[in-house]
């Protein structure tokens, strides 16, 4: 019986050159894909693609398809995987990336997965040294012992800088066949995908988690700090993941956020997300949907209304009726368009 | 193929109002009750599944019969690999 093996696989270069690598050794694998909730490419298909009018692939199923290996997408977006991304054992990246926390937290599904399905190991695409935190060799090795997979994890690309796993030492993986890269150049792995006939990857590489981007993740710990304020406790849910990376964000007030829709993907997107909230949106020009979380004042109304209307057509005009739909009562204000750049450069967070 | 030409399905999955990956999750967890053969159909209102399911189906080695715009949804017809 052929070894068996679990890819996790992101579909970009390494890993599917990680997967090239196994598979061509015979091994029977099936790659998984995780779900986080935070991935920039499923964001910009959502709100229809790209600045540039193209549309993202999923790279992690075109990958498997062209390596026609089995793949599963595992869903972790519930309130484990957010609960650990507020409170991570191991900190932060440089913005709200808590990488070896997370890793940690999907090798453990990888080894549930290799269990369920009776396989041998699981293996990544990581590289030794590519980057600064989550892949050094010492925070390597953290990760496979926190994830319960010790001996049993895999890393084709950088294997033969690594001690030989448990697949290698019993035969079921020929560590002859594995490779010693290390370090960001990704010159061997572009001579490598030539030489398995890996021809299509994404570019350019990596980069695809909001939590390692810098706007968002202040929007993620504005959030946090206010909810702390307000003595909420630190926490987020499902929905504030899409609404974080959805408009621009305007702190009002520690007590409310406005949330203006850029685009018309956006203002359906904000649509969706009612609930609990005030929807704002100008009256007889076009312009933007816009929500309010929390309990703004009298004066935060107002101002939240003058900024919607700002980035409406009617900009230019000396008053905009907007509509402010709450519990089921529409008011209407009207309102000078906010005029003051910096004041709304002030408040955007 | 067109769409009155494919078979009748098996099983109907409705995933409309979910984004991507939901409705190849829901695709995946749907035909797991399938014999092979039977057809599953999915309908979706995320435009996603028009370029994932072929993709989806090419590396699970299910048949992808084809994928149609119906109004505001999609529809996508997938046939039970065999064994």
């Amino acid at each position: 019986m052929p070894a068996k093996a679990i890819g996790m696989i992101s579909g970009g270069l390494d890993s599917t050159l990680a997967l090239a690598l196994v598979k061509r050794q015979g091994i029977e694998v099936k790659a998984v894909n995780f779900y986080t909730g935070f991935c920039i490419t499923e964001t910009q298909r959502r709100k229809g693609g790209r600045a540039d009018g193209t549309v993202p692939r999923n790279e992690a199923l075109r990958a498997a398809a062209d390596l026609e290996v089995e793949i599963e997408y595992v869903d972790v977006s519930g309130s484990g995987y957010l609960d650990l991304i507020v409170n991570p054992r191991y900190g932060y990246g440089a913005n709200a990336n808590p990488c070896v926390d997370c890793r940690i937290f999907m090798m453990r599904r990888a080894r549930e997965i290799m269990e369920q399905e009776g396989a041998d190991f699981v293996f990544t695409g990581e590289v030794l040294g590519q980057r600064p935190k989550s892949q050094r060799r010492d925070t390597l090795r953290v990760i496979e012992r926190e994830s319960g997979l010790e001996g049993r994890l895999l890393r084709p690309l950088s294997a033969l800088l690594l001690e030989p796993t448990v697949p290698e030492r019993e035969g079921l993986v020929d560590r002859t066949k594995l490779l010693d890269i290390s370090g960001r150049s990704r010159q061997r792995q572009i001579e490598l995908a030539r030489e398995l006939g890996v021809s299509d990857w994404p570019q350019p590489a990596g980069g695809c988690c909001y939590l390692t981007d810098e706007a968002f993740a202040r929007k993620f710990f504005d959030l946090l700090d206010a909810r702390e304020g307000g003595g909420e406790g630190r926490h987020i849910v499902r929905e504030d993941v899409v609404l974080l990376s959805t408009g621009r964000h305007f702190r009002l007030s520690p007590r409310a956020k406005l949330i203006v829709g850029r685009s018309e993907a956006e203002n359906a997107i904000l649509e969706g997300y009612r609930g609990g909230r005030s929807r704002l949106e100008a009256q007889g020009v076009n312009g933007p949907v816009a929500l309010v979380e929390g309990a703004p004042t009298w004066e935060e109304r107002t101002l939240a209304a003058r900024i919607v209307a700002r980035y409406g057509k009617g900009r230019r005009a000396a008053r905009v009726a907007v509509t402010w739909e709450e519990d089921g009562l529409v008011e209407t204000y009207e309102v000078e368009p906010e005029a003051d750049e910096a004041r709304i450069e002030s408040l955007r967070i | 193929m067109a769409e009155a030409s494919l078979p009748t399905p098996t099983h109907t999955v409705d995933t409309s109002g979910t984004l991507c990956p939901y409705p190849i999750v829901e695709a995946a967890r749907a035909i797991r009750g399938l014999s092979p053969g039977e057809v599953l159909c999915v309908v979706a209102t995320d435009p996603g599944i028009a370029t994932d399911m072929p993709m989806w189906c090419r590396a699970t080695r299910h048949e992808h019969l084809g994928t149609f715009r119906v109004g505001a949804a999609w529809k996508s017809y997938v046939r039970k690999r065999a064994g």
